[in-house]
Formats: C-alpha cells, sequence, structure tokens
C-alpha cells in the first residue's frame, strides 16, 4: 500500500474547509443542545406527571432512534415541510442540536438530582425561594458534576456531525468521500478524516480537563 | 408563640402524625423524646413546613402557615433549623456559608453580614475557621457552623434535628454546650433528641411521642421520674 501524499496535498483545501464546517456544526451543536437540554431537563424534572410527559417522550424519542434515521427525517421531511426547500447544513445543526438536546437533558438532571436533599432543605430552612437554592447552592455543586458527562458529549457530538454527510453537509467526511469517488482509493481520505477527528476530540478533551481542574480546585 | 391544633401528616397511606396539638410559648425549650418512628422529626419538620401538613394548623406567632396566603420564605427566616447531617453547603468556606441566606434574603450588606458571621463564630468556639471548607471540619464542629448559620437570620425559634446523632461520642458535648448556652440566652427551642441527660437538664417540658401521637408531656422530672404511661416507662427503661 502506497501512500499517495499528492492527493491529500491536492485535497487539503477541501479538508481545511470541511473542517471549519465541522467545527462549526459541532459549536452549534453544543450550544443549541445545551440550551434546549436544559430546558427539556428541567421540564422533565417537573413535579406534575402529566406536564413532563412531553419532555420525558422527547428525550425517549431522540436517545431511542439512530440520529442518522432522525437526520434524514429532518434533513427530506422537516425542513422542507416548514420551508418547502432543504438545506443540508441547517438540517445538521438541526439534528445534532435536537439530538444532543435529549442527552444533555439527562446529564443535567442526573447533575441536580444527584445533591443532597439535605443541601435544598437547609437552604429553604433559612427562608431561600427555590430559585435562590438552586442558584446559589445546587447548581454550583451539580455543574462541577456534570462536566465530565458533558465533555463526553461534547466528544461524540462531533464525532456523529459526520453522519451529515450522507445529506450532503459538505463536513470533513463528505470531502473524504468525494476524495474516495474520485481516486478510486480508500487509505488516504478515510485516514485523513481519522487523523482530523482525532485533532478536535483530543483538543476538545484538553480543554475539558483544563475547565474541570480548575472547578475541582476552586 | 407557636401553637398547633390538629396535626395530621400522612406519607401516602401512612399516617405518620395523629391530632397533634400543642403550644410552645416564648423562650422556652421543650425536649421531643421517643422511640424512632414515632414522628419526633416529622412533627419538627412540619414547624416550618419541609414537611406538607395533610390537616390541622400551625401557627407561628399568630399567622398560620397552613394559609397558602402566608409567605413560608418569611416564616422560615424567623425559624432556624439545624439539621442531624449537617447539610453544610461544602462548596463555600464556612463564613461563606453563614453568610449566604443573610446576603440573599434579607439583603444585608457584605459588610454587615461577615461582621455578624464572625461573632457568630466567636460564639460557638470557631473564629479561626472562618476561611475553611466545611470538608475539613470534624462533625461537632460542622454542627457548631451550623448553629451559628441558623443564628444569622436571628430567628424567634430554633428547631433542633437529632443535632448530635451523627456525631462521634465525644463531639457531642461541644455541641450541647452551644445549645445550652443558647437555652440560657433565652431562644425558643424545639429539639428533638435522644440526648436524655440534656432534656433533663435543659428541657423546660418533655414531650414523649409514639405512633404518632403525644403521650405525655410534663417537666422533665416528671416525665423521667414519675412517668405516668406505660408506654414512657417502657422506653425509658430501655434508653436510661
Amino acid at each position: 500500500m502506497g501512500f499517495n501524499w499528492d492527493v491529500i496535498v491536492e485535497y487539503l483545501p477541501f479538508f481545511w474547509k470541511g473542517t471549519l464546517l465541522t467545527i462549526a456544526l459541532s459549536l452549534a451543536g453544543i450550544v443549541l443542545g445545551t440550551i434546549i437540554g436544559l430546558f427539556i431537563g428541567l421540564g422533565k424534572m417537573q413535579s406534575n406527571r402529566w406536564l413532563a410527559l412531553p419532555f420525558v417522550w422527547y428525550i425517549n424519542f431522540f436517545r431511542g432512534t439512530p440520529l442518522f434515521v432522525q437526520i434524514l427525517l429532518i434533513h427530506f421531511g422537516v425542513v422542507p415541510y416548514f420551508i418547502g426547500e432543504t438545506n443540508p447544513i441547517a438540517a445538521a445543526i438541526i439534528a445534532l442540536s435536537l439530538n444532543a438536546a435529549a442527552y444533555i437533558a439527562e446529564i443535567f438532571r442526573a447533575g441536580i438530582q444527584s445533591i443532597d436533599k439535605g443541601q435544598m432543605e437547609a437552604s429553604r430552612s433559612l427562608g431561600m425561594t427555590h430559585v435562590q437554592a438552586m442558584r446559589y447552592v445546587i447548581l454550583p455543586q451539580a455543574i462541577k458534576r456534570m462536566i465530565p458527562p458533558l465533555g463526553n458529549e461534547f466528544v461524540v457530538l462531533i464525532k456523529e456531525s459526520s453522519i451529515a454527510a450522507i445529506i450532503a453537509t459538505p463536513e470533513i467526511m463528505y470531502w473524504s468521500r468525494a476524495m474516495n469517488g474520485q481516486y478510486y482509493i480508500v487509505w488516504e481520505p478515510y485516514l485523513m478524516a481519522a487523523f482530523i477527528y482525532l485533532i478536535l476530540t483530543l483538543s476538545l478533551s484538553a480543554v475539558l480537563n483544563r475547565i474541570e481542574r480548575r472547578l475541582t480546585t476552586g | 408563640m407557636i401553637k398547633v391544633e390538629k396535626l395530621k401528616k400522612s406519607f401516602g397511606a401512612l399516617e405518620v402524625l395523629k391530632e397533634i396539638s400543642i403550644t410552645i410559648k416564648h423562650k422556652e425549650v421543650v425536649v421531643v423524646i421517643g422511640p424512632s418512628g414515632s414522628g419526633k422529626s416529622t412533627f419538627l419538620r412540619c414547624l416550618n413546613m419541609l414537611e406538607t401538613i395533610t390537616d390541622g394548623s400551625v401557627l407561628i406567632e399568630g399567622v398560620d402557615i397552613t394559609d397558602k396566603k402566608t409567605n413560608i420564605n418569611e416564616i422560615r427566616t424567623e425559624v432556624g433549623m439545624v439539621f442531624q447531617h449537617f447539610n453544610l453547603f461544602p462548596h463555600l468556606t464556612v463564613l461563606e456559608n453563614i453568610m449566604l441566606a443573610p446576603t440573599k434574603v434579607r439583603n444585608t450588606s457584605k459588610e454587615a453580614a461577615k461582621d455578624k458571621a464572625l461573632e457568630l463564630l466567636k460564639k460557638v468556639g470557631l473564629a479561626d475557621k472562618a476561611s475553611i471548607y466545611p470538608d475539613s471540619l470534624s462533625g461537632g464542629q460542622k454542627q457548631r457552623v451550623a448553629i451559628a448559620r441558623a443564628l444569622a437570620m436571628e430567628p424567634k425559634i430554633m428547631l433542633f434535628d437529632e443535632p448530635t446523632s451523627a456525631l462521634d461520642p465525644e463531639m457531642v458535648g461541644e455541641v450541647l454546650e452551644v445549645m445550652k448556652q443558647l437555652a440560657k440566652e433565652g431562644m425558643t427551642m424545639v429539639i428533638v433528641t435522644h440526648e436524655m441527660g440534656f432534656a433533663r437538664e435543659v428541657g423546660d417540658r418533655v414531650i414523649f411521642m409514639d405512633q404518632g401521637y403525644i403521650v405525655e408531656e410534663n417537666e422533665p422530672v416528671q416525665i423521667f421520674d414519675f412517668p405516668k404511661h406505660e408506654r414512657t416507662k417502657s422506653f425509658l427503661s430501655k434508653v436510661l
């Protein structure tokens, strides 16, 4: 197996564009997924079971069906239904965000519920409202516990954004498949893609480790 | 000061409190004793609505706390509580633990809250621990900080839910000493405890609870030396 560096060099500008798009998709997924996830998580934690039900089923659906299926449904079904035509970048961002939100909602819920209930009782016994107790006592402790699983979810998100290639979103995997199709070669495009993903996920892990360390010592 | 009328509390089908009625006077120290599962902790937790009340009423200085119109948060600032497991905030220093509620609930200035907190720490004998985190305190020290934290809101009533039950034996004394001092200063206190010696010495009145009822209430001497009910006798014979 001879490794053809020339095709790699030829495709470098495309990989560069693809990498930027992968980063953009992942960032959008992380930001939107976290916001929606917080909302869904709080919804699921309501004491009224009927009001919590839609949130429970949101999580069930997005965690219980493949992202592959979700991305196709959103690209060919949901987005055209609303705006008449489809857009692969928008569809990819929507699918990744909604999917990540389901996992992030569970991370939020687990983080908050892992805090001993005595903490809430002590806060309330001092006259704090539920919101004050959450803000000053529960969340500061819960967030520390959420960082590792959240980091995990963000890493998964970067990798899963590769599925967007199937709806022709021009990210890293899209250009790998294009290279594979043009030259009938396997190693160069896919090893290149693996290499870029590895750099992205390792960088994110390093950043998250740093945040985690700062939070635990602070 | 506290007036409880026909208080009932059920957890599902289980009735934990069955018609409790009692009046507690200003500056009175009431000690609640009884076997585990008798409902004493639940009773205490009903006095500041940490448990929702199934039926009956609880009046704190004439205000019915079971009334939906009552602002329970305001009532709670007047009723301090100390827990068996301390429930200190582990992410805050000792000083911040004590300052949190006054600054956030009462909007006391940081400086005033800090002065007050340091004064309270001195009172419970922990002035040198202000800037450390609760993790590095012993059980007895944690509980004394918890008492200082409750006192920072300047409550009119203090509730103690088995404050020494989670402590190593050699640390019980230091916590009881702080409580004795509080009683001497005229704080109205309701204390659930297994420390019979303390109940006898500090209590103005002792309440014996069993199976959700107040079986007997009287001055400590009467309860401990001349119990009237069989259940009180059999309980005391096991613990004394």
